[in-house]
């Protein structure tokens, strides 16, 4: 349970500072479970639970920040003491006093729906749903050389007061569930096969009814029998390439080519020390063409069972919608109060800390790409004549300004006259994000678009890891540049 | 936070579980974070963190908190124990660490300036730096970190060993535009005392860099012979830390060292050790790690040839070897802290440069992966805040960032030259240490892409 009185104790103490423009005092009580099954044994069996206060303050010129584990009122108030120095020693040498404008006050209480609480299910009835489908992975061929599933669980109660009046509660349910296996050929070449994405990207918000309906023992047999097969597999050619990608590949390719440069403290500067800036300045907004005119990205904190959905930012902003990128056009950005104002704009609600002791800053909420009109990934393969279709993320790699990426993947299919022919090993592509995003010239309909959920988004510094969900369907691309890692 | 190990010893002792081990951390850090030549985030972090084990036989289980209070962690090890008789038996465990060996003199790690430093010291120390690089007309960021941290490890049969260290660390970016690329250049230090902190030369590097950095060539994609800072080689280090020695990745054959171990996997001058007691300025490793295992100095590759892998104590009991200590924090996972590459006999960079016809000078690297094809080390990436053309041994102008495609440990079959000394450098994605490396001179990497040409 929050610590009512403490919290709003410190929160009128801060208020008596006459340095103090602004503060907010953010209580976060987190628990959950880790759990790894591995070639039949329990590699990972971890309860984890954190607990804590951030306090941030505006001073007359500069931001402060402190946090305490300890949710005493006099810890809390030592730690409200420390924030508000930091901004004074911080105000020293800022030669311009951070605009923040206001916002009105938010109040009310969000909580994830679920049907099932995970929290409830018996830790033998989570382990035995990992362990049917390792064995399944492993049975039947000695290649199969290793295999694992996982089951994460976060429950994170949060309470945000502020200055301003704002008293917001929410309670999250993140979840994420998956599997893959190893086969090893007898040259030590070795092929990885996941399922229902790679590992960090097939999360969600919601309760243990998602397990069931992700059916992992339906897709072990497939899953092992393409890992075996890619063994065999001849490596994907190079050269340029009609791509199709299915749709967890598209979400990470909107993650990192679209969320992350829409980021506008990248844009402007504020993550240099890890992650770097963006090639979507300010100049462009309203006028640069990102995308082929079907490519529509939106921003959206409401969708539900998004990993990146939510009642109210960190910033007590409310939840919202509305399109990055608008029929291939560059419109907006990822905000918070103090970066939008710098452009005249209102914030756009993503304001984020991945826990008590971390400042929240910018971060993607579920940006997702629009469903287009081209049917199924089936419709989409029956309309290609040559090309490659590529699943599942490998590695990732893009430059500081998302620019030029490169993706590997698990699998790939050369598809001839409208059908999957033979499968090619360890394929990656390559571009440039405007010019790829200007070559989309198919998106699959709604009944194959997906909500995917990334854990591990990184930025930072230090380092924070959020939650983040991107929905997509499976796309075509023209002309891509294509090779293997072979 | 001198007191862990004694809150360790009487949690266990209240508790009353037979098998029980308790791995306590509290790390208080200063980290003051500069951008657009302004200090826009600055921070005190505190991170409190108990990870609790307790096992029925062979049944094990886990508890992760931040709560590290007497009462809380009691209840962790409760709760832990009910979890523990609900699992299924881990292969091979072989139970919690002993008292064992004792830990021979620790290496120093500490230094009371760092410890004490408060948010004054932290902006008195980068002013300076911040207006030299506004003087040179161009825009700083980056961060000034100041930490202090504990930690102890004890168990119920007789473990129990702690640790106290301090981080200084600074880097600096100077640059054409805030986040909207051109020129860049890039100065960092790390040293367990502030008072030692090169803040100003760094600094003065980065602006160098970036100034010579303006008006970039662009160069045809192929192979290039270059020159590697050890910025860029440690970005390297760290991801053939995460797929090569780890025994995980050996057992199920994805890392380059599976079933290679006393074969040649890359060249005869390549020597890497994991070395978390190194006791010089370049060591910043804890000399135990969570299981309380004693860290020692461990060959992983000497002149090319494969030679360990590294354990943690579950791993090491059910596949007939030794733990190194290589147990590592939640997440979990086994893997090194302290990597080291050895030095070569070049008394410079520009030395290193001088072997080159014609080729690239790079500075850093950005976002490498080195999941493409593991077993080869097949490692993707691009150049970042510096890259330059050498051409007759000598620099001849900057050129715009290029992306690389290609094995790291087959480039190193390539490498001729390493200078003498060598750096330590922080590892960006977690906190466990810092990485040692020469610079490197490596004949054709292949390089197959170019960062922001032709986008508009």
């Amino acid at each position: 349970m929050p610590p009512d009185a403490a919290l709003r104790a410190t929160l009128d103490w801060l208020r008596k500072q006459p340095s103090v423009r602004y503060a907010e005092v953010r209580f976060v009580d987190a628990r959950g479970e880790r759990l790894r099954v591995r070639d039949g044994r329990p590699e990972q069996v971890t309860a984890e639970a954190s607990r804590g206060v951030g306090i941030r303050v505006l001073g007359p010129k500069a931001w402060g920040f402190a946090c305490s584990p300890d949710i005493g009122e006099g810890a809390l108030q030592a730690a409200a003491a420390r924030a508000v120095a930091i901004a004074r020693a911080s105000g020293a040498v800022a030669r311009t006093p951070i605009a923040f404008p206001e916002q009105p006050a938010a109040r009310g209480r969000y909580e994830t729906p679920l049907a099932i609480d995970p929290l409830t299910v018996p830790l033998e009835d989570k382990l035995a749903t990992l362990d049917a489908p390792v064995r399944a992975l492993r049975a039947g061929d000695a290649r199969l050389a290793s295999a694992e599933a996982w089951m994460d669980w976060t429950r994170q109660e949060k309470r945000l007061l502020s200055t301003e009046g704002t008293d917001v509660t929410q309670s999250f349910t993140f979840g994420a569930c998956g599997m893959h296996v190893f086969a090893r050929g007898d040259d030590g070449a070795s092929q990885r096969r996941s399922y229902p994405t790679w590992q960090g990207g097939d999360g969600f918000q919601g309760g243990w009814e998602r397990i069931g309906a992700l059916d992992l023992n339906a897709h072990a047999d497939r899953v092992k029998d393409e890992a075996l097969a890619l063994l065999v597999a001849p490596p994907c050619p190079s050269g340029p390439q009609t791509l199709l990608l299915e749709s967890s590949q598209v979400a990470l390719q909107v993650h990192e080519s679209c969320g992350h440069p829409t980021e506008l403290d990248r844009v402007l500067g504020s993550e240099i020390s890890l992650a770097g800036g963006s090639f979507l300045q300010p100049h462009l907004l309203g006028k640069l063409r990102y995308g082929s005119p079907i490519v529509t990205l939106v921003a959206d904190a409401t969708s539900p069972g998004g990993h990146g959905t939510f009642g109210w930012d960190d910033e007590g902003v409310p939840a919202g919608t509305r399109p990055l990128i608008d029929h291939g056009l560059f419109v907006d950005y990822l905000s918070s109060r103090e970066t939008a104002a710098g452009l005249g704009r209102a914030s756009t609600g993503t304001m984020r800390a991945d826990g008590w002791n971390r400042p929240p800053i910018i971060r993607m909420i579920n940006v997702s790409l629009d469903p287009g009109a081209a049917g199924t990934l089936e419709d989409l393969v029956a309309d290609t004549d040559d090309g490659v279709l590529v699943a599942t993320d490998k590695s990732w790699s893009i430059d500081d300004l998302r620019l030029n990426f490169q993706f590997s993947c698990e699998v790939a299919w050369e598809i001839k006259r409208g059908k999957r022919t033979r499968l090619l090993r360890n394929p990656f592509y390559t571009g440039i994000t405007p010019r790829f995003w200007g070559s989309c010239d198919a998106i699959c309909g709604a009944e194959d678009w997906r909500l995917w959920g990334v854990s591990t988004c990184g930025k930072g510094d230090p380092m924070q890891s959020m939650h983040v969900g991107h929905g997509a369907a499976p796309a075509r691309f023209r002309d891509v540049t294509m090779g293997s890692a072979s | 936070m001198s007191d862990l190990l004694s809150l360790c010893r009487d949690v266990l002792s209240e508790a009353g579980e037979a098998e029980a081990e308790i791995y306590l951390s509290f790390a208080e850090r200063g980290c003051a974070r500069f951008a657009s030549g302004e200090l826009g985030q600055h921070m005190q972090l505190s991170e409190p963190q108990a990870v609790v084990r307790v096992a029925h036989g062979r049944r094990l289980a886990e508890t992760v908190t931040s709560r590290l209070d007497r009462e809380a962690l009691v209840a962790a090890v409760h709760d832990t124990a009910r979890a523990a008789r609900l699992v299924p038996e881990v292969e091979g465990f072989p139970g919690f660490a002993g008292a064992g060996e004792a830990v021979e003199e620790a290496p120093p790690r500490y230094a009371e300036a760092t410890a004490t430093a408060t948010p004054e010291e932290r902006v008195e120390r980068l002013a300076p730096a911040l207006d030299a690089i506004r003087s040179a007309g161009l825009v700083s960021a980056g961060m000034l970190e100041t930490s202090r941290s504990s930690h102890a490890v004890a168990t119920t049969r007789g473990c129990a060993r702690s640790h106290d260290a301090t981080i200084a660390g600074f880097r600096v970016w100077a640059l054409e535009t805030p986040g909207a690329g051109g020129a860049a250049g890039y100065g960092g230090h790390l040293h367990r005392d502030v008072r030692e902190l090169r803040v100003d030369e760094e600094a003065e590097r980065a602006v160098r860099i970036c100034k010579a950095s303006a008006q970039p060539v662009s160069l045809d994609e192929g192979t290039y012979d270059v020159v590697m800072e050890p910025e860029a080689v440690t970005e390297l280090l760290e991801w053939l830390a995460v797929i090569a020695f780890g025994a995980p990745e050996v057992e199920q054959g994805t890392s380059p060292v599976a079933g290679r171990l006393g074969q040649r996997i890359t060249g005869d001058g390549v020597d890497l050790v994991e070395d978390p007691c190194d006791p010089s300025d370049l060591g910043f490793g804890a000399p135990f790690d969570r299981e309380g295992t004693r860290k020692g100095r461990v060959s992983l590759i000497e002149k090319g040839v494969a030679r360990a892998v590294l354990y943690d104590r579950t791993y090491a009991a059910r596949l007939g070897a030794k733990s190194t200590g290589s147990a590592l924090l939640p997440p979990g996972g086994i893997g090194p802290t302290s990597l080291a590459m050895g030095g070569g006999t070049a008394s410079s960079v520009d030395e290193l440069i001088a072997g080159v016809e014609r080729g690239l000078y790079i500075c850093r690297l950005h976002y490498v992966n080195g999941f493409l094809e593991p077993r080869r080390a097949v490692m993707t990436g691009l150049t970042r805040d510096g890259c330059f053309l050498v051409e007759k041994g000598k620099i001849a102008c900057a050129v715009g960032n290029m992306r690389f495609t290609d094995s790291f440990l087959e480039g190193l079959a390539r490498c001729d030259g390493m200078t003498r000394a060598r750096k330590a450098v922080a590892t960006w994605w977690s906190d466990v240490g810092a990485f040692v490396a020469p610079a490197v001179r490596i004949r054709a990497l292949r390089f197959n892409g170019r960062s922001q040409e032709g986008w508009r």
